[in-house]
């Protein structure tokens, strides 16, 4: 990660049009953004979709980034929206998530950690299971480390609608995620 | 399975990788398309009228906190001698020294325990006061709406609505004002929101 004196400098160019200074933004920023958008869609072409979006949004409405959140955070936001507005995402999720399983089979890479994997792929198959606002407040809180409040303020809703939105999330992820972990007894 | 062991499950899921030529391509590709939208530069001068109006506005804000903290110390004196009171400065002496880190205070037996987050990450929201006793053993805790604490072997999320209702719920609790809707007979639960701390 960059020192924040870099991105400021790099936002400061991008605001005057500065297409390279914008490239090393997406390049800091990049593999949050697709990670997020792929436990959003569960898709990966999805996710590259979304991300280009992101970031072109971003850069359509940087004179309105006043540095009052982390940049990250504000990236995160426009992201999230442009995943919650994805229409057509429910209809792509099935062949994409085809898609990857041949993928996933051909690959070489792939193959070094097939037991993570399955492990991932069903983490990601109870994130689809969940309502999509409840998945946008997990994803948030949990892979991006946001408080409520900065959820909250991602999503457009309240801090408690956030905290109400985790902890269903959380109680149903806990009921469809037990039964295959390993070496955990529960409690 | 408790709200950290969910949390590493989510957190070991990966992500499909992509290869190395995507991430160096994909930022071009971005900038690519941008070249067909209007450009957002030249837009300083007009950028300077708002950044002034926001430094007024922040001066405003300012000024108006000063004068109500000014105002609330002085109904605050009125309440002196009371344990709420020693515990609110306590409060408010911890969540200055470590501004949005304090995740709760926790007090037992042995104590005030301070449960701190590595990051500043906690809201400043509405403290919320939280008694929970199991029969042997009492704890109180300050914590915020959203948080998790840890009472005993119970890991419990304390929630708030806007209208002050306060919720816990643990994996074999729910407690809502007053109401255990489902919990251990043993268990007395109080909470109630320190609203007048968010003032201060």
């Amino acid at each position: 990660m960059v020192e924040l004196d870099q991105e400021q400098h790099w936002l400061e160019q991008s605001r005057q049009g500065d297409h390279a200074a914008f490239e090393n933004l997406i390049r800091n920023h990049q593999r949050m953004i697709h990670s997020m958008a792929y436990r959003m869609t569960g898709s990966m072409a999805d996710a590259e979709d979304l991300a280009q979006e992101a970031f072109i949004r971003a850069f359509q409405q940087i004179d309105s980034y006043r540095g009052e959140a982390k940049f990250s955070s504000w990236l995160c936001r426009i992201a999230m929206n442009a995943c919650l507005n994805w229409r057509q995402r429910e209809i792509r999720r099935a062949e994409i998530h085809q898609d990857w399983a041949e993928e996933t089979l051909r690959g070489g890479s792939e193959k070094k950690n097939v037991a993570a994997d399955e492990d991932s792929s069903r983490v990601q198959a109870a994130l689809d299971r969940l309502p999509v606002k409840q998945r946008a407040a997990i994803i948030l809180t949990v892979y991006e480390e946001m408080n409520h409040a900065e959820a909250a303020r991602a999503l457009g809703c309240t801090e408690a609608t956030v905290s109400w939105r985790v902890f269903a999330a959380r109680t149903k992820l806990k009921r469809w995620l037990k039964p295959a972990s390993r070496g955990s007894p529960g409690r | 399975m408790n709200t950290s062991e969910l949390n590493k499950i989510l957190k070991a899921a990966k992500v499909p990788e992509r290869p190395e030529a995507f991430w160096a391509a994909f930022p071009r590709r971005v900038t690519a398309r941008i070249h067909w939208k209007p450009a957002a530069a030249g837009n300083n001068p007009v950028r300077r009228v708002p950044t002034f109006a926001w430094a007024l506005a922040a001066l405003a804000t300012c000024l108006a906190i000063g004068f109500f903290i000014g105002q609330r110390s002085g109904r605050s004196e009125a309440r002196a001698g009371t344990g709420l009171l020693q515990n609110e400065k306590v409060i408010r002496e911890m969540l200055a020294m470590f501004p949005n880190r304090v995740r709760a205070m926790v007090q037992d037996e042995h104590g005030l325990n301070l449960v701190l987050s590595d990051k500043e990450n906690v809201p400043a929201s509405t403290p919320l006061w939280v008694k929970v006793c199991d029969g042997k053993h009492c704890f109180a805790a300050v914590t915020f709406s959203g948080q998790e604490i840890h009472v005993g072997q119970r890991d419990i999320t304390v929630l708030a609505d806007p209208s002050g209702k306060i919720i816990l719920a643990g994996d074999d609790l729910l407690w809502s004002n007053g109401k255990a809707l489902l919990a251990d007979g043993k268990l007395k639960i109080e909470a109630k929101s320190l609203a007048p701390l968010v003032l201060d």
